[in-house]
């Protein structure tokens, strides 16, 4: 699949910038990619319910082929995309044990989202007002929105795309994730103070 | 009323926000994974060898005159296959550049190049016969030392894990 290069200015843009940098000769820009986007991977890799340790080793093992296949790689400017979908497939296989190879249109559906009872006993009053109202949403906009929310608003609609959501979804248009996050959120007279 | 096929305004975006406050602080990224995924990139670059750390002790060198107060002395040894690395650091002799790091070290392999990479950029010496080798003029902060062999290009080189100076 060939990721949407994202708009100027978001971080897929600067993310994309780094690794064309990198790929022309200045390795040191490597770094900088991996300072950037490093949050969005770790967000997208725990929001398919991966142990830490395996979310972890799925990002270094993206980052890795990133390095090996860098020539490669049609997109330089897509390559925040590109490091999504690997994430979320390693994420998967190391969860299923490395008995096979599946394609990315074989990952399954993110789970309902997770927050450990020590997770939410560090909550203020209103994250957990939050957090109940992002509970009620859909498993798929929950991945979605706990994804994008670590990234800038011209990466929406690539990174949405990259998690495997219909085209339109989300970016420029609000799409229904957003606008059940909103309604739910709006008729909460808890979280309007 | 709103609509999802309305664009994206600043509710949405500030929304956005507090989901991201939210998951930041209840499932924050652990804060040296971008610093170990560097080091395993910069492992995986060299095809290198990564050397363990088998010892580390708070050396005490005391000066001949008992008045003189000891200087702690920070020593670490790491070990590969092909070689063992005994590093320790201190002070400067010079006064004036207290904030600067000197490191003494030993290797195995006589002849090695030893590269200090550390938050500034790398400086490398040459081991002498006996393996002894001097950094100077290193900033406090971390570190990591890659070993090659020049006048072997069969060996692959080492790196060592990130230590603090």
């Amino acid at each position: 699949m060939t990721p949407t290069p994202t708009a100027p200015d978001g971080l897929g843009t600067l993310a994309g910038k780094a690794f064309a940098a990198y790929r022309a000769g200045e390795r040191e820009r490597l770094s900088e990619l991996v300072d950037l986007v490093t949050p969005v991977l770790w967000s997208a890799a725990r929001s398919q319910g991966g142990v830490p340790a395996a979310c972890e080793d799925a990002i270094q093992t993206a980052f890795l082929q990133l390095v090996d296949r860098a020539d490669s790689i049609n997109e330089p400017a897509a390559v925040l995309g590109w490091l999504v979908v690997v994430v979320k497939r390693e994420v998967w296989r190391l969860a299923r044990g490395a008995r096979r190879e599946f394609g990315v249109e074989e990952v399954p559906e993110a789970p309902a989202q997770q927050l450990d009872p020590e997770a939410q006993s560090i909550l203020s009053e209103r994250q957990r007002v939050l957090w109940k109202h992002v509970s009620t949403l859909s498993p798929r906009c929950q991945e979605l929105l706990r994804v994008i929310a670590f990234a800038d608003r011209p990466d929406y609609a690539a990174i949405a795309e990259s998690l495997g959501m219909p085209v339109g979804s989300i970016g420029p248009t609000r799409g229904r994730c957003l606008q059940k996050l909103r309604t739910t959120l709006g008729s909460d007279p808890g979280w309007a103070v | 009323m709103t609509s999802h096929t309305d664009a994206i305004d600043a509710r949405d975006i500030a929304n956005l926000a507090h989901v991201r406050d939210l998951f930041a602080h209840a499932d924050p990224v652990p804060s040296d994974l971008a610093e170990r995924i560097k080091f395993a990139i910069t492992v995986h670059a060299l095809h290198a060898e990564v050397a363990e750390l088998i010892d580390s002790a708070l050396l005490t060198t005391r000066g001949a005159e008992a008045a003189v107060e000891p200087t702690p002395t920070e020593s670490v040894t790491f070990t590969a296959a092909s070689m063992s690395l005994m590093v320790s650091s201190g002070p400067m002799d010079s006064d004036d550049s207290e904030d600067r790091v000197r490191v003494d070290g030993w290797v195995t392999t006589p002849g090695a190049k030893v590269e200090a990479v550390t938050s500034e950029g790398s400086s490398s010496a040459i081991s002498d016969a006996n393996g002894r080798f001097v950094l100077d003029d290193l900033p406090h902060g971390p570190v990591h030392f890659v070993v090659t062999d020049p006048g072997n290009d069969d060996t692959r080189p080492v790196i060592t894990p990130t230590i603090q100076i």
